[in-house]
């Protein structure tokens, strides 16, 4: 079920609207981001699902951002689902990426992955492919906010005491983009220790995400202690809402948070 | 690995001895962790408090070198309640006598006054292993890297056969190898004693097979192994070394009785892509390309052969290893004439048994797991699923042995040495990778704080490190990891590097060196 | 602009992670854990994360290097080439083919390690061929 992206990539490549689009593709056996710049050749191109819908996720936005650092002058297509959309919407605001030059091709997500990921908006605003999936709330969230204060934390401090601090939640995560990263900085948690200071280094982690995840749960596939991740953002995601009515990639503009993040910024 | 990474997951109980598994093989972890989700129990045996033996329901620390007692201590608890496999043991074993004669005389008080771990942590892990449906054991070079290596590896196999947990699904006696192709480098003959797919070079049929596919007489006399080698250089029997991609100035145990060897060699060829300090004795040295400058296939520790792809062309002037050796072979005399890896893996295909079904076509996406006998077979997940290659399974009766070092007034403390999660190996390639590098910029001594005290260092001092074989200079850094008595250091920093101290006394069988223990004296460094 | 994802295994441990080194206009620019990785499904520890970062380490070696006068010169491919054959041929004839050893390398592919073990066996005529298979 590509035809209609196809179709739609095809007509931009040709127009000559964009220099490149960067979708999936099924190459060597493996489903992984790839760039598309001949109209003619489209063919293995593909929407990333293998065995289950939306099995193959990659962070596109953040890969357009290496690709648009060293071609600012050029346009480029993007697939997004409805997360990734989120996600250009934030990295607009916060200027890493340049509105005029992406133009995003949307695939709505089906209702399979939009269960999985308790997807709040499982689709774009606009796409080629694809139904409107029913919106889905955070049960994982609810059951652990379920728990009483003290089991709580030490169900977070068991999880986090897995983690091999292979940086994977940052390096996959399409909204870090900080050129300094607190989660290296050495007065605030010690180097070269396994797990890393636990709960300081998900808390830093956490912290900084605030107003800024856009909730695309790559953070969590990407964990090789499988940590639920996601389910931590969606928590802070959810106070930040309720504080400040603000929530990355739904509400418009920048973060209420944005002192905080442009220190990170920088 | 007798099975494979992703059984490890579905086991009932998972047994790590001597592995370091959160840094060396983290992504083996992974599936530890997910069996522990599952309700796995997790025995860690380790004499450090490494970070999975955190996560384990049962660590125990036992003394360096001591392994073969712990293990003789844990089957027999197993055969005096009668938890092991009898029809397992008969159908598919022999040995049994000898080897329960052998068992017999390792009570646990006696193996606890050995090791250093208690009856009752003796019983728990016995229980353990022995009760649950399905047992995995991964072991690493905490079990290998000691005189007793081989002994030590036998007798993880004869616990795993007197439960029966062999041959079937998320079981097994799993080592994971230490470096990414070790089993590939193994399989493709670089040893010896053997051809590609382990076909002894003086087995005639094996000999006329490759005189006939080569082209070419071959010896059938066994070669020198590497420290064979390094003892040849130094009584002049080897005057020509040629070293790829690898630096046993700083890998190889004694390296001030490495650095003589080298330094005695009429011609060094050092083969690498960073300049190191085996390179700098060499008379001539020929720049590599790395991994992401080739084509061609790594073999993982599941028996898993998959593709490298050639991502950007040679930096500099170097040039593919394959083109190196292609052209000084023709310079000898000798034609080669590949024109790719693909072509090479043909010829691989057609003279390896293992991997006589093996193709580039077949190796698009996850790779193929050997033995791959033919174009049709679909690889092999666990081995011995229909018996032992040898037919039935040999029980080996094995006594424990000391360490060929043992700590004395002048070197009262225990050392080894191991591996940390950011760097590798002799750390070429990691301390050239400026994230890594800013994870652990320098090495150190680990060591209990009561040892410490005694010795009045603190927190980061400077220390000086002796052994019978030399001195280094580290920090200290001031844990609970090890007990007291043990002191650890990582072998990745040139500066500080742990070889000088450690102790080239081998397994007799397989020239593995006691990595894992030697006696070393800590001082304050002036 | 040219811009590819290229699929591909770790060179560190033997897990086998597979990823995808991002290359743009010849530069490695990052790496992308492969999800259909049978070891590591989408995962990857610390060191592969970076391992694009020491491949074009400016410490890399680039030309050959012969030993003249005590030091290590740069010197072009068929001088040194030249040199490790003729002095190989040389030892070996005065010696026999046991004068010779050779380490191959579990960093290195599977078909340059049958390379260097056929090199040895078949071109110089011994056995003496071995790796660090044990640390
Ligand atoms: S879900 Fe994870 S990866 Fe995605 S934006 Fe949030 S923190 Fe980043
Ligand atoms: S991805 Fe998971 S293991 Fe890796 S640093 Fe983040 S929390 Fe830790
Ligand atoms: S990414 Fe890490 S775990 Fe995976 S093969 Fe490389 S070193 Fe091993």
């Amino acid at each position: 079920m590509t035809q209609n992206v196809k179709k739609k990539v095809k007509e931009l490549l040709e127009s000559g609207k964009i220099k490149g689009f960067l979708g999936l593709c099924q190459k060597n056996g493996h489903i992984g981001p790839h760039l598309f710049c001949d109209p003619d050749d489209l063919e293995s191109m593909v929407l990333g699902d293998e065995e289950r819908p939306g099995d193959s996720r990659y962070p596109l936005n953040k890969l357009l951002i290496h690709i648009a650092r060293s071609y600012p002058d050029e346009t480029f297509g993007v697939l997004v689902r409805g997360c990734d959309e989120r996600g250009l919407k934030t990295l607009y605001t916060w200027n890493q990426l340049n509105p005029d030059k992406v133009i995003p091709v949307g695939v709505a997500c089906p209702q399979e992955l939009a269960d999985a990921c308790e997807c709040l908006r499982p689709y774009p605003e606009e796409f080629v492919e694809g139904e409107r999936a029913e919106e889905r709330s955070s049960a994982s969230v609810t059951k652990i906010s379920g728990l009483d204060v003290k089991d709580r934390f030490t169900s977070w401090m068991k999880e986090f005491a897995r983690c091999i601090k292979c940086y994977g939640c940052r390096d996959i995560c399409p909204m870090c983009f900080c050129n300094e990263c607190s989660l290296e900085a050495e007065e605030l948690i010690h180097t070269g220790e396994l797990p890393p200071e636990i709960p300081i280094f998900h808390l830093v982690r956490a912290v900084h995400m605030a107003g800024r995840c856009i909730d695309c749960g790559l953070c969590n596939e990407v964990c090789p202690a499988d940590i639920p991740l996601r389910t931590l953002y969606k928590k802070v995601a959810d106070i930040i809402d309720e504080e400040f009515n603000y929530r990355p990639g739904y509400s418009e503009g920048k973060s209420p948070l944005n002192i905080l993040g442009s220190a990170a910024e920088e | 690995m007798t099975n494979s990474i992703a059984e490890v997951e579905d086991a009932e109980c998972i047994f790590v001895i001597g592995s370091n598994t959160t840094s060396s093989h983290p992504l083996v972890a992974t599936r530890i962790f997910r069996a522990k989700e599952k309700g796995a129990k997790l025995i860690v045996a380790d004499p450090r408090e490494v970070h999975i033996a955190k996560l384990a329901d049962l660590h125990v620390q036992h003394n360096l070198g001591t392994d073969v007692a712990l293990l003789n201590g844990i089957m027999h608890v197993i055969l005096e309640r009668n938890w092991h496999d009898r029809s397992f043991i008969e159908e598919r074993t022999e040995g049994f006598d000898d080897f329960k004669r052998v068992i017999d005389r390792y009570p646990p008080d006696k193996v606890a006054e050995i090791t250093g771990v208690s009856p009752e942590d003796i019983l728990r892990i016995a229980e353990y292993y022995a009760s649950a449906g399905t047992a995995s054991i991964l072991y690493c070079m905490g079990i290998t890297q000691h005189t007793t290596g081989v002994d030590n590896v036998k007798s993880l196999a004869n616990l795993a056969m007197l439960t029966g947990n062999v041959g079937k699904e998320s079981t097994g006696v799993n080592p994971l190898r230490g470096q990414n192709n070790v089993q590939g480098a193994c399989d493709m003959g670089g040893l010896p004693n053997v051809y590609p797919g382990y076909q002894p070079v003086n087995m005639l049929d094996s000999q006329k097979k490759f005189e006939s596919a080569w082209n070419a007489t071959l010896s059938d006399r066994v070669g020198l192994t590497i420290p064979d080698m390094l003892s040849g250089l130094m009584d002049g029997s080897l005057k020509a070394l040629y070293v790829i991609g690898e630096n046993p100035l700083m890998s190889d145990p004694d390296s001030h009785h490495v650095e003589k060897a080298l330094k005695g060699a009429e011609l060094l060829v050092v083969q690498d892509i960073f300049m190191t300090p085996t390179a700098e004795l060499a008379h001539v040295v020929l720049p590599g390309a790395s991994f992401a400058e080739k084509d061609g296939t790594f073999t993982n520790t599941e028996r898993r052969v998959l593709r490298v792809r050639k991502a950007i062309e040679p930096v500099g002037e170097s040039r593919t290893d394959w083109e190196i050796i292609q052209d000084i072979s023709n310079r000898l005399g000798y034609a080669m004439d590949y024109d790719g890896p693909e072509e090479i893996m043909k010829e691989i295909a057609a003279v390896t048994p293992s991997y006589g079904g093996i193709s580039y076509d077949r190796l698009e996406g996850p790779g193929l797991q050997w033995p791959c006998p033919d174009p049709e077979h679909p690889g092999t997940k666990f081995l011995h699923k229909d018996g032992f290659a040898r037919g039935k399974g040999l029980f080996h009766a094995i006594e424990y042995q000391e360490p060929a070092e043992v700590v004395d007034e002048e070197y009262p403390l225990w050392m080894t040495t191991g591996r940390v999660h950011v760097h590798y190996h002799t750390g070429t390639m990691t301390r050239n990778s400026p994230s890594l590098h800013a994870e652990m910029p320098e090495g150190y001594l680990e060591m209990n704080h009561r040892d410490a005290a005694r010795l009045g260092i603190c927190q980061g001092d400077l220390v000086s490190v002796t052994s019978r074989r030399g001195t280094i200079n580290v920090k200290t850094q001031i844990t609970e990891r090890v007990r007291e008595g043990v002191v650890f250091m990582p072998f990745h920093f040139v500066e500080s590097s742990a070889n000088v101290l450690t102790n080239p006394a081998y397994d007799p069988v397989v020239k593995i060196p006691e990595y894992k223990v030697c006696a070393v004296r800590v001082e304050k460094a002036a | 602009m040219d811009y590819r994802t290229v699929p591909t295994t770790c060179t560190y441990c033997g897990c086998g992670c597979n990823f995808f080194l991002e290359v743009l206009d010849g530069r490695i620019i990052g790496t992308i854990p492969s999800k259909s990785g049978p070891a590591n499904q989408g995962k990857l520890c610390i060191k592969g994360w970076h391992v694009h970062q020491f491949v074009q380490s400016p410490e890399r070696l680039t030309r050959p290097l012969l030993r003249k006068n005590g030091n290590l010169s740069e010197v072009s491919w068929d001088e040194a080439l030249d040199y490790t054959a003729s002095r190989l041929k040389e030892i070996t004839s005065a010696h026999g083919s046991d004068s010779a050893g050779f380490f191959a390398s579990a960093k290195l592919t599977n078909e340059e390690n049958y390379l260097i073990q056929k090199f040895a066996r078949a071109a110089v005529g011994t056995n003496n061929v071995d790796h660090c298979a044990r640390l």
